[in-house]
């Protein structure tokens, strides 16, 4: 967990350099931080179960799964960073303090997916919703910006509220924060169980499903992730999602294997919910910004599925999904953020009227973006959406679960096929934008990766 | 381990409602006992023999909340020191001098945060 | 080892031919990139007829070319490997030969569009898909070429982009395909589950272990992916994709949208002819399926005036019989079919695109007329491929459509009959497009009548070699009933190992005597002939020509002068079939249509509903939020608390 430790480290670092009068110096320290962070992540992969466990108290875990989770947070974090771009160079723009926020925001995340007593779970989460409120509304001479963090504030604080008290219910009911702990006492008085344990459970899952934005706790989601500035609600629907998941799927996992009966329907439940509401109302959007929104509720759907089916391969399947997603999702914004700078901060379908014609490569990175998110073949998303819905048919008696998933991903189409028809068959004037070699390099990243990811996703599902 | 009921916690309910009772009995109370005598002039807001204009509720500098969020925040901070202190000879003698060290690593960052924040010029009054 | 290596370079090539043009076609000359692509074309059908050769003197036995790992997830192990047995190579052929063809035709068709290095790039891809699709070894691969191909389609149908109305059917086709494709995925998923694998080799034998036939289980796996060929091959009802195809340019028309994407759907079926054997409700099913798309589109096809039109709804009733085969279990005679057609109808479209090609971008036929004379080549060809379609003899659609025709008798005498009354509206529809474009007088404008002239060679060559195949095409399967051996059925009958042990009938030498067979054919070609004639009478001899949209009700009018017999053939043939095919056009398409687009309104009506719901208000969300958490609480915790 050095990673953590750097991660702060750096984050203060940032900080302080954000005294010196030149901003240039600042970006290229940050993805150094990042990458150095991803280094020493990846450095503890032989390391031992038992032996990292003692080092951090039994507060934290370090194994393979922990490291691929922090991998893809931090790796998503270094795709976002490039965009940054445009944002920071406004004279009333705060980089220093973006940056380190962005930081602390993924020291929170790594908590989130390494945690092994419940008190680090709650201060993850914290220090990662804190940090996303503050960045949500960074940008304070906007309206909009300032609601979003105010409404993300109010409905967090609420939902933080209650994963709090699931806390504490739990610990009244079993003596132990930590989830090991839990998961034994569980299994050591099976049929004896306090009612408090189950309303605990009931109030954790509320907390974590909050800020996956399942349906129906979903409704911060689009007015939060438009308000924002795109930047950060690419970070959001990315980084904050996958923390939660690797965090819903370790407390399950973990602590509630034994009580899977208790649990599992409410979930397929949320999951059909989220994604009949997050697909149907995306293909109702005017904005592309808040058809993303809505469309990261509905990959909150895909992901909740593969919760439910909680076989061997749901794990893998999370990741690779999780991986899947976050690449296309930050590739998109990327591109959304180019061309909202030429449009006048237009975040409308409209704006992206004829890109193609003098954006090539950009109307490239988009379509193929928009294509790994609708699960088409020969990209990351097709493979996610398969390992998903496998695991749940080994799983067994969830094929409802699955044809509705089936039908909402053809809705899926609908709607991110509307972009690429903006791009490449509408008319419209948009002149060639420029793009900053980390621009490029990122683009090519994620292109790369979601290409990988669909043709020979071997590479990445052996990893775990 | 020990079993508990809900009925063990009894006494704390009787507590928690004697506690209630005594502050909505006085405030009741007061309010009947007290004398009352009403006018107009009586209930205007006094300001200092002017009339009263426009709301009360102004905004109010940024940098007031700034300095109690501040105070607030390392006053919490330095709590931590007690504990430590108090139970220093015993660390110490478990774990050596790492406990010297740790606290000198913890009291850095405040310091950091702390030059942070005279830097930003947070705490300049104009 | 030698042979993986032949077998990965069949669909490399057309994908670094995509990738050369696909990436730099601003850079490369438009005579580089159309050769570049054309030789990849042509490179990777040297090397199927390579591996064809092999395979028959290495006595004919599969071989699978295993490339590398490529999921492997818990139990599940798939990898990525080309499988090489008769029913691949014969659809190699098909698709590299016919698509080099293409290929060539498409240097000088396209050659003066500015997108043209971008075209041959997407037919590169879309080769390179479709042979996924027929080589891979397993559902899965041949899902990712079936996806593949799908987007190609919608990339070239959509090609002339800055027409919003081609954009539309090109998303049309994208999103009906994807119905389809919905349905072959659940299919794929139930093979993976009843079986625990998705390769042919392991799945099939498996099957016949497992279960018997009418199984329940093999008739939902095969019912679903029949779903999936209904979309791709256009079968009722997702159809109406098809026609609406032709937006794109006139190669596509051909190579996609008749000769190899549509025919998938059939592909499929005939390579999981076990299953589907299995499964004889389903086999109802798609016999049913099949008839009705067959007579519907043909019947629609009768009086459509446009010539892509015209062919496109003759594809679709094409489709139609090779599912009627399927449906009775001529499997090899429904592949027979898919390689004729493939002849004839990529040369029909070829020459429809000449004729569009020379009259300037003129779709109409009734703006035509008289064409023999000026692009000679053109009209022999396309004259040629009528008669090919038209089932008669010795040209290659005879003997495969009789084949079928004869099959359907032996397993339903009804089924038979409407299949040639099929066959009758074929041979009318098509020699109406033929006499009203190439005989009589030229009805176009004085400008277009000077332009008139043959098209270049890079296009009439193509012509010329699909020509000569849809005369002798037939050779591949000569009836037994002449005395000869059915090579095709012989070549493939290796493939229905496992139906047989099922159902003795796959495969089956006919058991018909040969006077019967004889009847049969002497009935279908007497028919045809007739429905020729009538097209030959009432087109040439009396030269009429369909009223113009504007006076449609004037069609008394046109025939006012016309004999006292000819407004009685009029009133009982011509009227009743017109009307006929109006109503099958106008009502029965838009309501078909209406089903599959109200689920999209469904959507849209739902859509807007939600999105009602989010007001923007904090105090409402936070009501919301906590409805929702009491309902969650109390879900979950019904087991606890009641």
């Amino acid at each position: 967990m050095l990673s953590i430790i750097l991660l702060s480290v750096s984050g203060i670092a940032s900080l302080f350099l954000g005294f010196n009068k030149s901003r240039s110096l600042l970006m290229p320290a940050t993805l150094l931080f990042l990458l150095v962070a991803l280094a020493v992540n990846l450095w503890d992969w032989n390391v031992p179960f038992t032996l990292s466990s003692a080092y951090n108290n039994g507060m934290m875990t370090v194994d393979k799964t922990t490291i691929v989770f922090s991998a893809i947070l931090l790796v998503s974090a270094l795709l976002v960073i490039p965009f940054s771009q445009n944002y920071i160079d406004r004279p009333q723009a705060q980089p220093a303090e973006y940056y380190a926020i962005l930081l602390f925001a993924l020291v929170g995340g790594i908590m989130m997916t390494a945690y092994d007593n419940l008190i680090m779970l709650f201060v993850g989460v914290e220090i990662l919703s804190i940090s996303m409120y503050v960045l949500a509304g960074s940008d304070k001479r906007n309206l909009r910006s300032t609601e979003a963090a105010l409404k993300y504030f109010l409905m967090g604080a609420f939902a933080t509220g209650f994963l709090l008290f699931g806390v504490a219910l739990l610990y009244g009911a079993t003596m132990s924060f930590s989830i090991k702990g839990i998961a034994d006492y569980t299994n050591a008085n099976v049929g004896n169980l306090s009612p408090l344990l189950y309303v605990g459970i009931v109030m954790v899952l509320i907390g974590v499903l909050f800020k996956v934005s399942a349906a129906p706790f979903h409704f911060w989601t689009p007015d939060v992730y438009e308000g924002s500035p795109s930047l950060f609600t690419a970070f959001m629907s990315t980084v904050v999602k996958t923390a939660g998941f690797a965090a819903l799927y370790r407390l399950l996992a973990v602590s509630f294997t034994g009580l899977y009966d208790y649990w599992a329907m409410s979930i397929a439940v949320v999951a059909l919910l989220t994604l009949v509401v997050g697909n149907i109302t995306a293909s109702h959007q005017h904005s592309f910004k808040r058809m993303m929104a809505y469309s990261g509720i509905s990959h909150a759907g895909y992901l909740l599925i593969a919760v439910t089916a909680f076989q061997n391969t749901s794990q893998d399947a999370i990741l690779f999904y999780s991986l899947a997603y976050s690449v296309a999702t930050i590739a998109a914004f990327g591109v959304l953020i180019l061309v909202a700078d030429k449009q006048q901060g237009s975040e409308d379908f409209s704006a992206f009227n004829g890109l193609a014609k003098n954006n090539p490569f950009l109307a490239f990175v988009m379509t193929l973006a928009m294509c790994s998110l609708a699960g088409i073949p020969l990209t990351g998303g097709f493979f996610g959406k398969f390992l998903i819905f496998s695991s749940a048919f080994a799983k067994g008696g969830l094929n409802w679960l699955l044809i509705g998933a089936i039908l909402m991903s053809a809705v899926g189409i609908y709607y991110y096929f509307k972009v690429v028809i903006a791009m490449y068959i509408r008319e419209g004037k948009t002149e060639k934008i420029a793009l900053t070699g980390l621009q490029q390099a990122a683009f090519v990243l994620s292109i790369l990766l979601t290409l990988l990811l669909g043709v020979v996703p071997n590479l990445f599902a052996d990893l775990v | 381990m020990k079993q508990y009921f809900p009925s063990d916690y009894l006494p704390l309910l009787v507590q928690f409602s004697a506690a209630a009772a005594f502050v909505v009995v006085t405030m009741i109370a007061t309010h009947l006992l007290g004398p009352k005598r009403n006018s107009k002039v009586k209930d205007a807001a006094w300001e200092c023999g002017i009339e009263a204009k426009g709301d009360a509720r102004t905004p109010i500098s940024i940098k007031y909340f700034l300095t109690a969020i501040l105070f607030v925040l390392f006053d919490i901070e330095v709590i931590f020191m007690y504990p430590w202190a108090v139970n220093f000879k015993e660390l110490f003698r478990e774990m050596g001098s790492v406990i010297f060290v740790e606290m000198l690593l913890f009291m850095a960052l405040l310091l950091a945060g702390f030059y942070y924040v005279i830097k930003k010029g947070v705490l300049k009054w104009e | 080892m030698q042979l993986t290596l032949l077998c990965a370079l069949v669909p490399l090539f057309p994908f670094i031919g995509f990738l050369v043009n696909g990436l730099g076609f601003r850079n490369i000359p438009n005579s580089a990139a159309g050769v570049i692509s054309t030789a990849s074309a042509v490179a990777s059908f040297v090397v199927s007829v390579l591996l064809f050769s092999n395979f028959l003197s290495g006595g004919s036995q599969p071989f699978t070319a295993v490339l590398f790992d490529w999921v492997s997830v818990g139990g599940l192990k798939i990898q990525f490997s080309y499988l090489i047995d008769q029913l691949s190579l014969l659809m190699l052929m098909v698709v590299t030969g016919v698509g080099s063809l293409i290929h060539l035709y498409s240097m000088g068709y396209m050659h003066h569009d500015e997108g043209f290095g971008k075209f041959m790039a997407f037919l590169n891809l879309f080769m390179f898909s479709m042979l996924l699709l027929v080589m891979g070894s397993n559902y899965l691969i041949m899902f990712f070429g079936w996806e593949g191909v799908g987007l190609c389609s919608y990339l070239l149908i959509g090609f002339w982009n800055k027409n919003v109305s081609y954009g539309d059917a090109a998303r049309k086709a994208f999103v009906m395909n994807r119905i389809g494709d919905l349905g072959f995925l659940i299919g794929i998923f139930l093979i993976i589950n009843t079986f625990g694998s998705v390769e042919y080799q392991q799945v099939f034998p498996k099957a016949v272990e497992l279960f018997k036939a009418g199984d329940s289980t093999v008739f939902w796996i095969t019912f679903c992916l029949f779903i999936g060929a209904m979309g791709k091959s256009a079968q009722i009802p997702l159809y109406t994709w098809l026609p609406d195809a032709m937006a794109g340019p006139t190669p596509v028309s051909a190579l996609i949208h008749a000769a190899t994407m549509v025919t998938a759907g059939i592909y499929m079926v005939i390579r999981s002819n076990v299953l589907y054997t299995l499964a004889p409700d389903t086999l109802e099913i798609i016999a049913i399926v099949g008839l009705a798309t067959a007579l519907f589109a043909a019947s629609i096809g009768l009086f459509q005036n446009d010539i892509k039109k015209v062919l496109a709804y003759s594809t679709v009733s094409q489709l139609g019989y090779m599912f009627l085969a399927l449906g009775v279990m001529a499997y090899s005679s429904a592949m027979f079919h898919v390689m004729t057609h493939a002849f004839f109808k990529a040369l029909l479209f070829l020459g429809a695109g000449s004729v569009i090609h020379a009259m300037g971008g003129e779709q109409d036929i009734r703006k035509m007329g008289g064409l023999q004379g000026h692009i000679k080549i053109t009209f022999l060809t396309f004259l040629i491929g009528t008669i090919a379609i038209s089932g008669i003899p010795p040209f290659a659609g005879f003997f495969s459509k009789d084949e079928i025709l004869m099959h359907v008798y032996e397993h339903n005498k009804l089924l038979w009959a409407l299949g040639v009354v099929g066959s009758m509206m074929t041979s009318f529809y098509m020699f109406r497009l033929l006499f009203l474009t190439f005989f009589g007088t030229f009805r176009g404008t004085k400008h277009q009548h000077e332009h008139l002239h043959e098209s270049p060679l890079s296009m009439t060559v193509p012509l010329m070699v699909l020509a000569v195949l849809s005369v002798f095409g037939g050779a591949l399967g000569l009836p037994e009933v002449f005395g000869f051996n059915h090579q095709l059925a012989n070549f493939m009958s290796p493939l229905f190992e496992h139906s047989k042990t099922v159902n003795a009938l796959v495969g089956a030498k006919s058991a018909l005597p040969h006077s019967t067979e004889y009847a049969l054919m002497f009935v279908s070609v007497m028919a045809v002939a007739l429905s020729m004639t009538a097209a030959w009478v009432l087109f040439v001899k009396k030269a009429n020509v369909p009223a113009s949209d504007e006076t449609l009700d004037g069609m008394t009018k046109v025939i006012y002068n016309k004999y006292y017999v000819d407004e009685i053939y009029q009133a009982a043939i011509v009227k009743p079939l017109y009307s006929l095919s109006e109503f099958c056009h106008s009502v029965a398409e838009t309501a078909m249509d209406m089903l599959v687009e109200s689920t999209g309104k469904l959507v849209n009506v739902a859509g807007n509903g939600f999105r009602q719901l989010q007001t923007g208000i904090v105090g409402y969300y936070v009501l919301a939020m906590v409805a929702g958490i009491l309902l969650f609480a109390v879900f979950t915790l019904r087991s606890v608390l009641f």
